[in-house]
């Protein structure tokens, strides 16, 4: 106790820097401890870690087209992660960010394979907007059923994850079906190239409205009074409903929100990266968003170096496994230990004996009901 | 106490940082390797430090005429699966034993990286790339038209362009590796259909969105009934999608458990992981046969020695290999490639196979090949 007064004291100059120390430690932390223990599991088995770690960092920064494909890896990563902490700030934890990608990019691979005809400047927006949009009101539902049956959130969200999942599969493998003489794979056809969204040289630009994306998060959230409802909510619904804020249509519209930021992210994989809907194509892109909310403190900014650390490993597995002989299962270890240590903060403040910065301590759950 | 804490933090991150530097100083001397190795002159990397010798050697090496290099290119999966992209693997180790070659794997974690991982070895000099899966199959053939050089051997991967009329799309240096399934299925189905007391058998499969699932799953059940008639079936797809279907063993174990709960005697388990889970749960009943797919499971799966009776192979190993040797002579056969296909050795099970039951699969067998038994299965 006497100490934190001493640090507090100590200079108000730098406390600025405190605070950035503060809020950036547990993430900085649990990646470099996470990438020790990864090292060391290397180690164990066999291969040398400053090698395999040389390979990775060649894989994902060591050429333009290595730092192509991991901005390529992040761009996904960024939208999934906005998704899940934007949830987070009104106190919910959407799993369903996987299931929201999902519909978003078959909507928009439908958009964009089934009119011809349109300028880019005008098919490449709409076929975004509509996989947005399917994001949005597949997230919706669950909102929806929060606020009027009290259903958490976690298991509607989870189980939604499985209906988008079957009900792409059938789209792809039924009447969306690509039809091209000799196709046996279920997958849609491909998109028209005025619904493509190109690269610029190696660097997608699907990036750079991942980055506009979270500007435009960011300023929702803490620059406008829904934002600061949103927030509100998620520090003590009952309190906001006291406020006068009114919680069910707060907990719907974020929700909402949410599912459209995620849906995006599939709009911009589709029409970007793969070039139409395949199923097994988006695996775990949602899921991942989980980690990297968390790494990025749930801060629309913090999701953006968060998403490039995941996506910079993703992007350099292969390298690694080609040069280093290292299974590519360790890059999903290093991630599964930041997700654990980002959790279980505490281990790191221990560690590195910080205290938690006022407020920013993550609601993991906001409990059951309402 | 704040000093010591101080000195502790700083101490901390300067090693990290250290470590950081190491790792980022590593990194960049292969990429300077790189651009060196890029000149014709391939002596020239060799100026350089001596610690930085051997990455510059194994580079020259792929490019080299004498040196015979192939990658394999692993389907969503890891390279020892125990079926498909293993089977496809021991074939390449079997060029690296009998032919010198120098080999080395990549494995596909997401299905976006195909073109990034084949591009990762032909940019290597490889001589010959292995893909394993139909799912790889586009991937494989728009690098096939990037890299000329390069003779491409897609397993599984079914090469529609032989049949069309467009000459644009003809490729010399790509073969797709492909297999009679149904054929297969048909003959652990008479096996199946002669074995069983219930009348009634199984089959545990990947999804349906695989076509070569479906032939083995029509193979098997036509090759059933073309021995028995009036035999029941209770065959079930994996009901998720590609990420899911073949890496999902406790469903396989649950749904084979179903099947036998509701009268089953004999499973066929098809579909990677997903299929040896039912194959191993139907080892812990008594009197319950299985029978395995793609490979002989009795290698690779010894949990199921009890229940094993045979397995549906698609003879991937062999195929490989004479595919890479043909690439290496210098007749590399572009097109499709057709494989064989059997039943594996009864292995420990042989008394349970009747001398009949055997006759008559060999019967099938002959039949299948000259044309006079027909699966049915017709993928249109």
């Amino acid at each position: 106790m006497s100490e934190q007064s001493v640090e507090e004291g100590n200079g108000r100059s730098s406390s600025w820097l405190r605070r950035i120390w503060n809020t950036t430690s547990v993430p900085v932390g649990a990646v470099l401890l996470a990438a020790l223990i990864g090292a060391a599991i290397l180690a164990i088995s066999g291969a040398n870690p400053l090698d395999a770690y040389a390979a990775l960092i060649k894989g994902s920064f060591g050429d333009s087209a290595a730092v192509g494909r991991t901005l390529e890896k992040a761009t996904p990563l960024i939208f999934s992660g906005l998704a899940v902490a934007f949830a987070f700030k009104a106190g919910l934890f959407n799993i369903g960010a996987q299931g929201q990608l999902l519909v978003g990019a078959i909507v928009a691979a439908y958009v964009g394979f089934s009119i011809e005809g349109l300028p880019a400047i005008i098919h490449a927006p709409l076929a975004l907007i509509a996989g947005a949009a399917a994001g949005a009101i597949y997230g919706a539902f669950p909102g929806a059923l929060k606020t009027y049956t009290g259903a958490n959130e976690v298991i509607t969200t989870i189980m939604l994850n499985y209906v988008a999942i079957n009900l792409t599969d059938y789209l792809a493998d039924g009447p969306w079906k690509d039809t091209t003489p000799g196709n046996v794979v279920a997958r849609t056809p491909k998109i028209f190239d005025s619904a493509a969204i190109p690269f610029v040289g190696d660097i997608p630009i699907g990036f750079f409205i991942a980055l506009l994306m979270a500007v435009i998060t960011w300023w929702l959230l803490y620059k406008t009074t829904i934002g600061f409802e949103i927030r509100t909510v998620g520090l003590n619904p009952h309190a906001a409903k006291y406020a006068g804020i009114k919680v069910a249509f707060t907990v719907i519209l974020t929700m909402t929100l949410s599912g459209l930021l995620a849906g995006m992210g599939g709009s911009i994989e589709t029409q970007g990266i793969v070039g139409r809907y395949q199923p097994g194509f988006n695996a775990n892109l949602g899921f991942d968003g989980i980690t990297v909310a968390l790494l990025g403190k749930t801060h629309p900014f913090g999701v953006i170096p968060a998403a490039l650390l995941i996506g910079a490993m993703k992007a350099g597995s292969s390298q690694m496994q080609f040069s280093a002989d290292v299974a590519k299962e360790i890059t999903d270890v290093i991630m599964a230990f930041i997700l654990f240590f980002v959790a279980a903060d505490m281990i790191i403040r221990w560690i590195l004996r910080t205290r938690a910065a006022e407020g920013e301590k993550i609601t993991l759950s906001t409990g059951w009901g309402k | 106490m704040l000093a010591k804490r101080s000195y502790l933090v700083i101490l901390l991150m300067l090693l990290l940082g250290m470590a950081l530097v190491a790792c980022s100083g590593g990194a960049a001397e292969p990429a300077a390797e790189e651009s060196a190795a890029e000149e014709p002159m391939a002596e020239e990397p060799a100026a350089e430090e001596p610690a930085a010798e051997e990455p510059a050697a194994e580079e020259a090496d792929c490019a080299s005429e004498e040196l015979l290099c192939v990658g394999l290119v692993t389907d969503v999966g890891e390279i020892d699966d125990k079926s498909f992209n293993q089977s496809a693997w021991e074939g390449v180790k079997r060029a690296e034993a009998e032919l010198g070659a120098k080999v080395d794997f990549i494995e596909t974690k997401d299905a976006k990286d195909y073109a990034a991982n084949i591009a990762l070895f032909a940019n290597n000099d490889y001589d010959i790339i292995v893909t394993v899966g139909f799912a790889m199959g586009e991937a494989t053939a728009v690098a096939a038209g990037e890299y000329p050089d390069i003779d491409f051997i897609g397993v599984d991967q079914f090469q529609a362009w032989m049949f069309d009329d467009d000459t644009s799309n003809d490729f010399t240096n790509l073969a797709g590796l492909i297999f009679p399934e149904d054929k297969s299925g048909f003959m652990a189905g008479a096996l199946a259909g002669m074995l069983t007391k219930s009348n009634t058998i199984a089959a545990v499969l990947g999804t349906d969105l695989v076509p070569p699932v479906v032939a083995f799953k029509e193979g098997y059940e036509a090759g059933a009934a073309y021995v028995n008639p009036d035999i029941n079936f209770i065959s079930t797809y994996h009901p998720g999608g590609l990420d899911v279907a073949f890496v999902d063993p406790e469903w396989g174990a649950s749904t084979a458990k179903q099947a036998i709960d509701q009268g089953a005697d004999v499973v066929f388990g098809a579909g990677g992981k997903t299929g040896n889970g039912a194959l191993i749960e139907v080892a812990s009943h008594e009197g319950v046969f299985c029978i395995g797919v793609d490979t002989d499971q009795w290698e690779t799966v010894p949990e199921a020695h009890p229940c094993l009776v045979s397995s549906a192979m698609k003879l991937i190993t062999p195929g490989v290999f004479d595919l890479i040797k043909a690439s290496q002579d210098g007749e590399f056969p572009a097109g499709n490639f057709v494989g064989e296909v059997g039943l594996a050795p009864f292995h420990d099970l042989d008394s349970m196979v009747s001398d009949d039951i055997k006759a008559k699969l060999e019967e099938i067998d002959a039949g299948l090949r000259d044309g006079s038994i027909e699966t049915g299965y017709n993928p249109g």
